[in-house]
């Protein structure tokens, strides 16, 4: 038995559960087998070293001996482990994948307390790696799992809030305050009313989605790059598309406005 | 770190694991030896095990595949420690692992070669 002080007995019991813990589960190790060769390692290692042995001693042993995180094989490791490794002792750019990722997670988890504000940080995290690949000539390959999400949010959150945009505002003024009334529109039954707030709505959405393809016409390529990678392939005609779907729901809302 | 370095780093691991059993075999091949002795034997070869632990898994998982057997044995110098020796099934699988070696080191040998002609 080797005799150590009692930090150092504490910094080896510490090792030994750590080992005990990385091993446990696996088909084709024995932890007991490992855990006596390392005690017997440690024992001769320190062999004529005055006793007690003090924790500094004994820790440039336990480094020669390595992180028994490591010590399982790969192919016996659960994923959850080989993904906290990858977090661990990974290269600095998949940590910030995952700590990207890691974000997103607690977004989600944390959604009913005002969690959404993290989509920020983690939005961030992934364009900035995004932008370190694309200068190293690298491409995202599966990592693209880890730092698309957040960035695929936010867009969509973007997209969602430009569309309805000025909408909302004239649509409440005119539904809620008795604006159209104020104007003439009154219907005489609920089918006439519900007409006219819905072509009233539509028309509104119509022309700000018309106005908006002018502003997108004008800032596509900022838009383009904030959200990179995914509007990859964005150019400045696909503001036309809006466009045209403008005028198509306008002109719905106009002929519910106006004809019928 | 760049990029070379991770590639160079990656291999390098990736190539030490793959040795690392191949090593293990070829020093129990000499004689019966204790986990200890093992890994200074190893230690002596340069850049082959960087954290000495990761060899007593191998040990324990060439035991249980019944390539090496354990027994214990008195030590002048201390408490009774655990030695390890090749079995036979060990001994033919070190000889197919060492011509596989071997074939593997010419091949790449005479690769080499071609490329200092061309």
């Amino acid at each position: 038995m080797i005799d150590l002080t009692p930090e150092a007995r504490k910094r080896f019991d510490e090792y030994l559960y750590r080992m005990r813990a990385s091993l446990r589960g696996s088909r084709s190790i024995e932890p007991q087998e490992v855990e006596q060769n390392v005690v017997e390692h440690v024992q001769a290692a320190l062999e004529g070293v005055p006793s007690p042995v003090g924790q500094e001693r004994l820790s440039e042993v336990l480094m020669q001996l390595g992180p028994p995180e490591g010590w399982l094989p790969d192919e016996e490791r659960p994923a959850w482990r080989k993904v906290m490794d990858r977090v661990m002792t990974g290269p600095d750019d998949w940590r910030i994948a995952y700590a990207s990722f890691a974000l997103t997670l607690l977004m989600i988890v944390t959604l009913p307390i005002g969690g959404i504000l993290l989509v920020l940080p983690a939005f961030f995290l992934s364009r900035a790696y995004v932008e370190m690949l694309a200068q190293r000539g690298e491409s995202l390959g599966a990592r693209r799992w880890l730092v698309l999400p957040p960035i695929a949010l936010l867009m969509l959150l973007a997209c969602v809030a430009a569309l309805i945009g000025a909408t909302a505002p004239v649509a409440a003024i005119g539904l809620n305050e008795g604006g159209l009334r104020a104007v003439g529109f009154r219907g005489d039954t609920e089918f006439e009313r519900v007409r006219i707030e819905i072509g009233f709505v539509a028309m509104a959405a119509g022309v700000w989605w018309i106005v908006l393809s002018g502003v997108f016409a004008m800032l596509w390529r900022p838009f383009r790059f904030t959200f990179l990678p995914l509007t990859q392939g964005l150019r400045r005609g696909h503001a036309f598309v809006l466009t045209i779907a403008g005028i198509v729901v306008g002109g719905i809302g106009s002929v519910l406005l106006f004809v019928v | 770190m760049q990029m070379s370095d991770t590639f160079y780093d990656n291999w390098t691991t990736q190539l030490r694991k793959g040795l690392l059993e191949l090593a293990i075999l070829n020093t129990l091949g000499a004689g019966p030896l204790y986990g200890y002795d093992i890994v200074r034997r190893l230690g002596d070869v340069d850049s082959l095990v960087i954290n000495e632990g990761t060899v007593y898994p191998i040990l324990s998982r060439l035991r249980n595949e019944q390539y090496v057997e354990s027994y214990i044995e008195e030590s002048s110098s201390g408490p009774p420690r655990k030695y390890y020796r090749l079995t036979p099934r060990g001994r033919e699988e070190l000889r197919r692992m060492n011509t596989h070696w071997t074939r593997l080191h010419e091949a790449i040998g005479s690769l080499k070669k071609e490329r200092g002609r061309t």
